[in-house]
């Protein structure tokens, strides 16, 4: 080391070794461990999974090369076109869901006279639980034989509407969607109610003064002052929706009945672990990377257009 | 934004509004607000009770009696769930593995969040770049190839190797936060110490970590709650059941023996009751953990 630094301050050159002088050497040593794990288990995944998406492997024998091939029968693959048309409609309704009713939620709770710390804790304990144990639970709920959904119904007089609420392939897709909101709302309440609050009281006061009634306050007081929460609940909702629905999912149906639940995650399991596609399966990933990627990068752009900084 | 109260109407001063007293109307809107939470009450901890009350159900009962409390309280659901579920090593292996992936995150994250927030070095913009970009890089989406990276390196059902997984990927987010508390920390400290001579470890250790420890509760609650409940990571890196945590304990019980109803509601009880009491004892910590993310990203 030293005499390469001597040659090299002898040449002239810049001291390849010269990041370790001053607070170098101590920040070097302090972001190592760190990088070390993220090149283990981030980086080179990332890598990996590319090249592993170019080649044909089933985990064992040898990898052959196959170009984009893996791609290419993607486009063509109707299970999986299916899982992506399943994913966006969760996107789609998990994202609407969690804004309009989180936000109603934390407009109630910013109402709240009495009790509204109990009410936020009440609302904030699904968040908690695990997709599995929210999963488990909801597919009693759910359960046609003794449910509470299909008792409710009865106690009600509609026992008209008692459906096998996973079984039908027509609505087993929104019977996922209605437990993720359920599970998530309390936190996109909490974020909402943070927002609220930072929301001067004399905008309201002059908004009043100035004879708007509550619709009218909310339109034009609250939604344009809520907007930076209203994007960062929507950037958490697309993310959380498209890539954190392999437990409930596999939890309440497996993806079926006939892939009607399919989501891509789901295929993208079933794919390397059931059928041993390995790389087809890494090439899902990516897939599924590229749009969570230009979906997040999309909303940012817009979100800079609009001058929102969070 | 601020031209929010431009498109309202302009202020009528001949008519000055008297400040409102709760009328009816006042009555009847909060009225309303209590009833509309009340139901979300109910829509969000009935399920919970429900699972309670049906834990300590007997078969017979559980489908007679769907709706109210037990009329009797058989403990014994939970015996058994505990024997059949094997609850006593999926705990053992659920502490072991979050525990020591916490550990990790918080050795690991710490130095290099400090650094990132008080040293000036070459390459600090390149880190500090990766640390967002891999923010918004989901594990879940490089699965397939981080399978075969952990098998090549033989973690596969080793619950130490899948806690450095865990601590790799809450790792980004855990050094964004634990930055921003150190870069609110005063120059003067740790200037002060320099000069007393102690060494940026020391400072580190004795002088800046008291100091952001509500940033380390932060994401030590983050990361127990994302380690504790994964399934999914645990289903792709531990395969052999004696190396499995509690939620994939839970689904492979629910999936083999599918009637012994009662019984799950007491695996399941047993496995959320304690986060659901711990959230209630430290509920504003949670909140802020949780939700920090959100707000600090």
């Amino acid at each position: 080391m030293t005499a390469r630094s001597q040659e090299a301050a002898a040449s002239g050159r810049s001291d390849p070794w010269r990041f370790l002088a001053g607070d170098g050497a101590v920040a070097f040593l302090m972001i190592l461990p760190a990088a070390i794990l993220f090149c283990l288990f981030y980086l080179w995944p990332f890598v990996n999974g590319f090249w592993l998406s170019l080649h044909n492997w089933d985990g064992f024998s040898d990898p052959t090369w196959a170009g984009f091939s893996n791609y290419q029968r993607l486009l063509h693959d109707r299970i999986f076109l299916g899982a992506l048309r399943n994913n966006l409609i969760f996107v789609v309704a998990v994202v609407i869901l969690k804004n309009v009713l989180g936000l109603g939620l934390a407009l109630l709770l910013d109402r709240a006279l009495v009790g509204r710390a109990f009410f936020r804790a009440a609302a904030f304990v699904p968040v908690t639980m695990s997709f599995v144990a929210v999963g488990l639970l909801w597919s009693w709920i759910y359960n046609p034989v003794f449910g509470l959904l299909n008792g409710a119904l009865d106690l009600f007089g509609i026992g008209g509407l008692k459906r096998s609420w996973l079984g039908d392939a027509d609505i087993a897709l929104y019977s996922i969607i209605v437990v993720d909101v359920w599970k998530w709302l309390g936190f996109h309440a909490v974020i909402y109610l943070a927002g609220l609050q930072t929301i001067p009281s004399e905008l309201y006061e002059s908004a009043k003064m100035d004879g708007a009634g509550p619709l009218q306050r909310f339109r034009h007081v609250t939604i344009p002052m809520m907007m930076p929460i209203i994007f960062i609940n929507t950037i958490l909702g697309l993310s959380g929706a498209f890539v954190r629905n392999f437990d409930i999912v596999y939890v309440l149906t497996k993806g079926g009945p006939n892939h009607a639940t399919e989501v891509v995650l789901t295929y993208m399991m079933s794919k390397a672990f059931q059928d041993g596609a390995m790389s087809y399966a890494a090439a899902i990933g990516y897939v599924l990377f590229l749009i969570v990627g230009l979906a997040s990068v999309g909303l940012l752009a817009l979100m800079r257009r609009q001058r929102l900084d969070i | 934004m601020s031209g929010a109260a431009k498109s309202l109407p302009v202020p009528d001063d001949s008519a000055p509004r008297r400040p409102r007293r709760l009328g009816l109307s006042g009555l009847l809107e909060i009225i309303g607000i209590y009833a509309a939470l009340a139901l979300v009450l109910v829509e969000t901890l009935y399920p919970l009770f429900w699972v309670l009350f049906g834990s300590l159900k007997t078969k017979e009962e559980m489908l007679s009696n769907i709706w109210g409390p037990p009329s009797s309280l058989v403990f014994q659901n939970y015996a058994d769930a505990w024997r059949i579920a094997g609850m006593g090593s999926r705990i053992v292996s659920s502490v072991l593995v979050t525990g020591s992936a916490l550990i990790i995150l918080v050795a690991v994250a710490t130095p290099c969040a400090y650094a990132l927030a008080r040293l000036r070095f070459p390459g600090r913009g390149l880190v500090m770049a990766m640390t967002v970009a891999a923010m918004l890089v989901p594990p879940q989406v490089m699965a397939i190839p981080l399978f075969m990276v952990a098998r090549d390196l033989g973690l596969i059902n080793n619950r130490l190797g899948i806690a450095f997984v865990y601590a790799a990927t809450s790792l980004p987010l855990s050094v964004f936060i634990l930055r921003s508390f150190f870069v609110t920390l005063p120059a003067d400290l740790e200037d002060a110490a320099r000069i007393d001579g102690a060494s940026r470890l020391e400072i580190l250790i004795h002088i800046m970590l008291p100091l952001v420890r509500p940033g380390v509760a932060l994401i030590l609650i983050f990361g127990f709650i994302e380690i504790w409940n994964d399934f999914f990571l645990a289903f792709l890196l531990l395969r052999d059941p004696s190396v499995q945590t509690i939620p994939l304990g839970l689904v492979s019980f629910f999936q083999q023996y599918d009637s012994l109803w009662t019984l799950y509601f007491a695996a399941l009880t047993i496995t959320t009751l304690p986060v659901i009491v711990v959230f209630l004892a430290m509920q504003r910590q949670f909140i802020a953990g949780l939700t920090a993310g959100a707000v600090k990203g």
